[in-house]
């Protein structure tokens, strides 16, 4: 693919004219020192990360310190062992709860193992109504429905 | 060297390794110096093409370029630098673009004029092309990302659909079709304002 970068002003229309131009801006020069440029900001860039250095004293690759380590690695697992072993209970007896013998019934039903049964709650007790006083109180009640039928029936012939 | 001393060296020892890091850094360097000086030019004119500024291009590089040196541990394993260069200064540049979206664009006709070649033509000549370009620019950004990607990515003559593949995580026959779609929809928009003047 060739790009006559002499001639910019494309004669083709269409999707041609559109790659030619994004070729155009594809092989635009670089600016000038820009390697240069990023070699610097390279420079310039922190090469590591920033790490807590040992003093010189207590560098690990000194052979006390090592020793000093190993003697300490030791010491925790022991010790840890150790601390793990006396605070576990040897040959101590188990608890052990001691149940009711179980009573075998001669048939029929058992309880089921059942130590205590509940008592049983009492049901609710409708109330009792003397069959006269009934009687009374159904009269009253149909005499007064009848009153108050004749109230509305004469108020509505009033309105009338 | 009695047994135990041996056996002591042997089990603890932690090898004096500050020369042979030393001679491992200078490795490095220069073989990031060598990238550097290799593929500065092409990683400058691939976030360009994106960014259309020469500022924010040249920054783009340098971003690239230090994430490299952060990731200079798996330098060895990567297969082919160039396309991996590309995939992380592409990724960076669409990175800025989405987040200076808000800006103003800056695809104006005298910033093409001043940065397209000029030799051999009036600047009459010239002005007419930088707003053809600047006109064909603004339709490219119309396309929807995929398209408009693959047809950018396209448009470098030494990135073959492969590598295109390759810098945009796609397989080779999602390039082909993506191109034929952005070609039509190109042609599309072109035709379209064409007629419409």
């Amino acid at each position: 693919m060739t790009t006559d970068h002499h001639n910019p002003n494309p004669s083709a229309r269409g999707p041609e004219s559109a790659e030619e131009t994004l070729r155009i801006v594809a092989s635009l020069p670089a600016p000038e020192g820009l390697e240069d440029r990023i070699h610097a900001a390279l420079g310039a860039a922190p090469r590591h990360a920033r790490v807590l250095r040992w003093p010189t004293a207590l560098k690990p690759q000194s052979n006390w310190m090592r020793t000093a380590a190993a003697a300490a690695i030791v010491f925790v697992v022991v010790g840890g062992g150790w601390g793990v072993y006396t605070r576990v209970e040897q040959n101590r007896p188990a608890k052990v709860i001691v149940m009711p013998p179980r009573i075998a019934s001669p048939g029929g039903f058992s309880g089921a193992g059942a130590v205590r049964t509940p008592e049983t709650i009492p049901g609710p007790a409708a109330p009792q109504v003397s069959p006269v006083k009934d009687g009374k109180k159904r009269a009253a009640k149909a005499g007064s429905k009848a009153a108050k039928k004749d109230t509305v029936t004469a108020q509505g012939a009033g309105q009338k | 060297m009695s047994t135990s001393q041996a056996i002591y060296a042997g089990w603890m020892e932690i090898p004096n390794s500050a020369v042979e890091e030393e001679a491992r850094r200078r490795t490095e360097d220069a073989a990031l110096a060598a990238l550097v000086d290799q593929y500065a030019t092409a990683l400058y004119r691939v976030a360009y093409s994106v960014l259309r500024n020469p500022a924010d291009a040249e920054d783009a590089v340098q971003e690239t370029f230090l994430r490299v040196v952060r990731h200079r541990d798996t330098l060895n394993e990567v297969r082919d630098h160039r396309v991996w260069l590309i995939r992380i200064v592409w990724n960076i540049v669409l990175d800025r673009k989405r987040r200076a979206k808000t800006r103003p664009e800056t695809d104006d006709v005298a910033e093409l004029a001043r940065v397209l070649p000029s030799t051999g033509i009036s600047a009459e000549e010239l002005a007419a092309a930088a707003q053809h370009h600047a006109y064909v620019l603004a339709c490219v950004e119309k396309l929807p990302a995929k398209e408009r990607e693959v047809l950018m990515l396209s448009a470098f003559e030494e990135l073959s659909s492969v590598e295109i593949a390759e810098v945009l995580g796609i397989t080779e026959s999602s390039v082909r079709s993506r191109l034929f779609r952005a070609r039509n929809l190109i042609a599309g928009l072109l035709d379209h304002t064409r007629n419409s003047k």
